[in-house]
This record gives structure tokens, sequence and C-alpha cells, in this order.
């Protein structure tokens, strides 16, 4: 179970900042992160990259370990998923998706790659028009839909919770879930499908959630 | 524009957004992303839930050495730059292209049956993707599944028992379910399949022929 009710927590003296001596904000709005990517991107910021490094690498170190890497492993992985900011900062865009996002997205394709020895197929950008001319506060409003997402997941009955986190975390078909929660897969479906329409409802989209053939 | 009519259920656009689909299903999902708008928004938010999971977990600290050494390695990574990628001439989506190998018309087909070819692209595991080709207005084959069949179409269209499916569209197939697609008059009918189990098809020609060709 996350701890959700745990304030999150970045070290007052963060670590980080040892190497640099420089005060950037202690922060956990996902605006900050993004902004420190930016930095990343646009200057080459070590201090950017160490405060993100500080707060980033043990989450996915704490993810790749959820989904059966070796601690070994997901120290190296959670490093290389850094590493691969470094790399792509530049091709970051906040109207897509927060920090956050595009960390989990990284480490989840590193995992692919390194656990399950495949890769995953990505949508290339060629293969569609941009839906509309990105407005100047997309990037607000992509966090802003965030930050609802994070508080409609805190607001969800400990059994939904359980089931969105093992989709994410877990690596099994529903069916398997089922079995090692022991109870009926039906049950997992409907949990799955009452924590999304939630979820959905919070981010005021009604076509989210909706079952089969209709998006 | 209107999009594709037959969308993934939530269950697989969650499985491909949190990195459990296999490759073979994935590329079922992103080939019908590069058709599908709204997917494509569902695939960012469910993501967007990833990166708030992400945040959420418990970090777990790495080794003491982990940030310096990170430090240390930034000066020698160069920024990354995606691959120029050769243009389709037929629109064959980017992400279809890289396990083709080229376009679409291109592709070599193999003949399984009067009006049914087809190539193979890649087994992972119990799952299997092929190309297949069905000649316009032709009956291609009626058939079981003993697994799961997914279908997207590429090019022309098909109908069968459970409706009719154009470019975009994902038909998905289980269990025991027997069906008897007719491609569209006009244009052969190009599908991109994905099956687990094998397929048994009713005609004797076919049935001997199958096996022979790894259906």
């Amino acid at each position: 179970m996350l701890a959700y009710a745990r304030k999150l927590s970045i070290p007052r003296r963060n670590p980080a900042f040892r190497h640099t001596g420089l005060n950037l904000p202690m922060t956990t709005q996902p605006q900050e992160w993004n902004i420190l990517l930016g930095r990343v991107a646009a200057q080459r910021d070590r201090a950017a990259f160490a405060a993100l490094f500080a707060h980033f690498a043990p989450r996915v170190k704490a993810y790749l370990l959820r989904l059966g890497a070796s601690p070994a492993l997901a120290e190296d992985l959670a490093q290389e998923a850094l590493l691969n900011l470094w790399r792509k900062a530049h091709l970051f865009d906040p109207a897509k998706a927060s920090a956050a996002t595009w960390l989990f997205t990284i480490a989840r394709n590193l995992r692919i790659d390194a656990i399950r020895r495949e890769r995953r197929p990505e949508l290339d950008p060629e293969d569609f028009q941009p839906e509309a001319a990105p407005a100047a506060d997309d990037g607000l409003a992509m966090a802003d839909d965030e930050a609802r997402l994070r508080a409609a997941l805190k607001e969800l009955p400990a059994d939904q919770i359980q089931v969105v986190e093992l989709s994410f975390f877990a690596d099994k078909p529903h069916s398997q879930i089922a079995a090692e929660l022991d109870i009926p897969l039906g049950t997992v479906k409907s949990r799955l499908r009452l924590a999304m329409a939630r979820l959905k409802r919070a981010l005021g989209n009604e076509t989210w959630g909706s079952a089969g053939d209709a998006p | 524009m209107s999009g594709p009519a037959h969308h993934p259920s939530e269950e697989l656009l969650l499985a491909y957004a949190s990195g459990a689909a296999d490759e073979a299903t994935g590329l079922i999902m992103a080939v019908h992303l590069a058709y599908c708008a709204a997917c494509r928004m569902q695939s960012r938010e469910l993501e967007a839930l990833g990166g708030c999971l992400l945040q959420e977990l418990p970090p777990v600290p790495l080794s003491g050495g982990a940030l310096d050494a990170a430090l240390l390695k930034l000066d020698g990574i160069k920024p990354f730059e995606r691959a120029a990628r050769p243009v389709s001439r037929d629109g064959t989506p980017a992400v279809l292209r890289r396990y083709i190998g080229g376009d679409l018309s291109e592709v070599r087909w193999r003949q399984v049956g009067p009006h049914l070819a087809y190539v193979p692209l890649f087994r992972r595991g119990v799952a299997t993707a092929r190309l297949l080709r069905g000649v316009a207005g032709a009956e291609t084959g009626a058939h079981r599944h003993a697994g799961l069949e997914y279908t997207i179409v590429l090019k022309g269209g098909f109908s069968d028992e459970t409706g009719s499916y154009a470019p975009g569209d994902l038909q998905v197939m289980e269990g025991d379910m027997r069906h008897n697609p007719v491609a569209d008059a006009g244009e052969d009918c190009i599908n991109l399949a994905v099956t687990t189990g094998r397929l048994r098809f009713e005609s004797l020609l076919q049935r001997i022929a199958a096996p022979l060709f790894g259906f």
C-alpha cells in the first residue's frame, strides 16, 4: 500500500545541493520539477539535475523494486533513468506530461528493455497530427490535471487503490492479480472500473472509463 | 475528422500505459493510437496516473555515491537525437514500419488459401504478430480461436458477425468465438493481427495448409 497519507518529504537540507552551494527552492509542486527539467534542457544546469536526481531516483528505484528487480539492478536502472533525463531533457514537453509522468515513462521503458528484453512499441510523433496548436498555458493545464488526479487517487477506497497500484506495479494480468488477492476476476475488474470512473470525474473527462468500444 | 469506431478496452489501454502489455499487444495499441486521437488522450491520462503513483511511492535511497557517480557521467552524454526515419510513401505508421522493415506496399505476401495472404512479423512467447491481406469482396476463411486475436485494419475494411471495421478499428476476439470475415469490395483489406493460440479454419484446404504456415 502506498503511503498516501504521508506528507511528501524532501529533506530541507537536501544533500543534492552540497555539490553546488545553490539554494534552489525546496518544493514538491509539479510545476517546480518541470522548471528544473527546463533548466536541465536549456542550460545543462547540474544543480537542477542534482535536485531532480535526489527526488526522483529513489522513487524510480522503489518502482523497479516493486516490479521485481533486484536491488542492484533497480539501482543501476534508476541511475540510468536519470541519465536519460539528462540526455533527453530537450524533448520534454510540459504540455504533454509532468516531470514525474515523463520519468515514469522512461523508467517503464527501461524496465521493459532490461528485464523483459523486449521493446515497447512507441507511437512515433510522425504518425499523427498534433490535436491542436499547444496553448501557452497547456503546461499549467496539465499540471492542474495531475494535481486533481493525485487528490482523487488519495480519496479512493483502499481496495480500489490496491488494484490500480497492482495494475502499474505488478506486471501481471488481472486474472493473476485476482488469484493472488484471492478474489474473483470480476471483482478486480469492477474495482478497477469504479476507480477509473472516479479518476475520470476528477479530470472532468466524461469519456474516460467507459467500457469496451467507446472511449 | 472522425476517428475509428472500434476502440481498445480500458484494460488494454491500461496494460499499454503501465508497461504490462507484451510487445505484440503493444504494437497493436501503438498502431491504433496512430489513428485515434481519443485513445491517445486516454493513454496520456493513464500515463499521468503512472506518474502520480511514482511520485507517491515511498522512496528507497540509492547507495551513497550514486549521485556523484551520475554527475561524473554527465559531461560524456550527448543530447539524444531522434534517428532520421525514411518517409513512408503509402502512409504506413512509422511504429509499424520498424517491424516490417519498410512500407506495406513493399512486403512479400505468402498465400494461405485462395483469398488470404500473410506476412509473419514476429513471435514473442505465446503471441504472434502478422500482416494479413484479404482479397477485396472475398471471404477470407471462417475460423475459430483457441486464444485471443487482436486485429487492426490498416487498409480497406472488412465485416463479420460482430460488425464492420475500417482503418484504425480494433477487433478483439477471444475464447472460442467463430467469425467469417469478408473483405470490403473495392480494395484488398490489409490488417495487422496478433494471436495467442492457434486459429482453426473450417475449410479443409486451409486446415491442412495453416499449420504449415505456423497458424
